[in-house]
């Protein structure tokens, strides 16, 4: 308790770095709300126990996350654009009728106006709630629906008779790496897997389709989980593209449109 | 739009948060490359789960998203802010607490440190893990069980056998040497 008093800055330090017990903490709380100069030197504290969270092993998280944050985004804008409150148009009302309304409106009708006024707004606090909570199930049905087409459209790749199997290989200085991609020209899609270390910090993997005659296609970003369950990627490319050799590179942040980086993983298709 | 700006020079949280304010999509992404890697790495620190360190990443970019117009630059970071939330939310789910959700405005978090480019990052993760790794082992113990295992100080008495002041004074000295170093 701080009985009013400033909280001492060593229990400000405590209190940042998590180690007051729960029972304490909500008094020093209530009194950091209460007192600018307190506020001031938690959030200082704060900071600085913040600047902890650098010492944990840095990995990336994988990159569906980032998808599906702004699929539901979109679902639930889409969803309050539906919940919309209506605006009346009285724009082309002839002025003495309003005016003659606005009297009825102010003397008789303005309590029953207010009652039906509060009775519309909880309602539609209610239809917004509600409007929420079907965007979130909405949001989670796409999601499983998206999987399980996801889950079909693999199967159906991996059943098909003239699906290719590549093998990939770690580059001098990345020996240790290994992959597989399935690749079907007829249906135009590449599916992957990889064995690989988490890329450096800002990076991430980038599996490119070189085909026969041309430039290299993207077949799509990834990050591997470290310890985590085997992943497989799936990507869409150009219908009937005669592929000469799959490669990984390491690119900077959401992918390039051709390789800029270093190459980690190959495998020659027929090799 | 990429944290960079179109001449090359790093937008600032604050820039990308006031676009965020005015439901740019692309600010959001943006903040979400810069810092999603930091907030995940501390969530899985403390929960060991990756699953569960991605929920709290996305739930917490969504929160900026819904209620970026209550943050407030002068009252602190929003660099600061995700790390101390994503810290609290794991701690949560780690003890099986019902944490009260953190508010953007509330008890702010100053940052007297940059966050905002890779490089400054990389920097910063060299200088915190130098000075953790100078720390006598009582001291970083403490303050580990405390920031990553969401310990009180008196469980880290019990735990580690020592009086609830050496505990204390522990914790204390490891911050201020942390502090002292990033001065």
């Amino acid at each position: 308790m701080t009985n009013g008093k400033h909280i001492p800055e060593e229990d400000l330090r405590l209190l940042a770095a998590g180690a007051i017990p729960e029972e304490e903490c909500a008094a020093l709380r209530a009194h950091a709300v209460e007192c600018p100069e307190c506020a001031a030197k938690l959030a200082e504290e704060r900071g600085l126990a913040a600047l902890l969270a650098l010492t944990a092993p840095q990995e990336k998280p994988a990159a569906t996350i980032k998808a599906e944050l702004f699929a539901r985004i979109r679902t639930e804008r889409d969803a309050e654009e539906r919940n919309r409150w209506p605006v009346p148009d009285v724009a082309n009302k002839p002025e003495a009728s309003r005016a003659a309304r606005r009297a009825w409106w102010n003397w008789v009708l303005a309590p029953l106006a207010a009652a039906l006024l509060m009775a519309a707004g909880i309602e539609w606090l209610e239809s917004r709630r509600l409007g929420e909570e079907l965007a979130s199930v909405n949001h989670q049905l796409a999601v499983l629906m998206n999987e399980r087409q996801r889950t079909e459209m693999m199967l159906d790749v991996l059943a098909a008779q003239d699906t290719m199997s590549v093998k990939m290989a770690g580059t001098p200085g990345a020996e240790m790496a290994t992959g597989m991609v399935r690749y079907n020209p007829r249906k135009g899609m590449v599916m992957y897997t990889a064995e690989l270390p988490p890329p450096p910090m800002g990076k991430i993997y980038q599996m490119w389709l070189v085909p026969a005659t041309g430039v290299p296609i993207s077949a799509g970003i990834f990050v591997p989980v470290e310890h985590g369950a085997r992943q497989m990627w799936m990507a869409e490319v150009p219908l009937h593209t005669e592929a000469k050799l799959f490669a990984v590179t390491v690119e900077p942040g959401e992918g390039m449109p051709q390789p800029t980086g270093v190459k980690v993983l190959v495998g020659v298709v027929g090799g | 739009m990429s944290p960079q700006g179109s001449t090359g020079e790093l937008v600032s949280d604050w820039s990308l948060l006031e676009r965020v304010v005015r439901k740019d999509e692309a600010a959001l992404s943006a903040l979400y490359d810069r810092y999603s890697g930091l907030v995940f790495s501390e969530a899985k620190r403390i929960l060991r789960d990756a699953g569960a360190a991605e929920e709290i990443l996305q739930d917490l970019f969504y929160q900026v998203w819904r209620t970026a117009e209550r943050f407030d630059a002068a009252r602190g970071s929003l660099a600061g802010w995700l790390l101390v939330a994503a810290r609290n939310r794991a701690i949560s789910r780690l003890r099986r607490k019902t944490g009260k959700t953190e508010e953007l405005d509330e008890n702010g978090v100053i940052l007297r440190v940059d966050l905002e480019s890779v490089a400054a990052q990389n920097v910063l993760l060299d200088k915190v893990r130098g000075v953790m790794g100078s720390l006598p082992e009582g001291q970083r113990q403490a303050l580990e069980l405390a920031y990553f295992e969401g310990m009180s100080h008196t469980e880290i008495a019990e735990k580690t056998g020592q009086p609830l002041g050496t505990v204390k004074t522990r914790i204390r000295a490891a911050m201020e040497t942390l502090k002292q170093v990033l001065r």
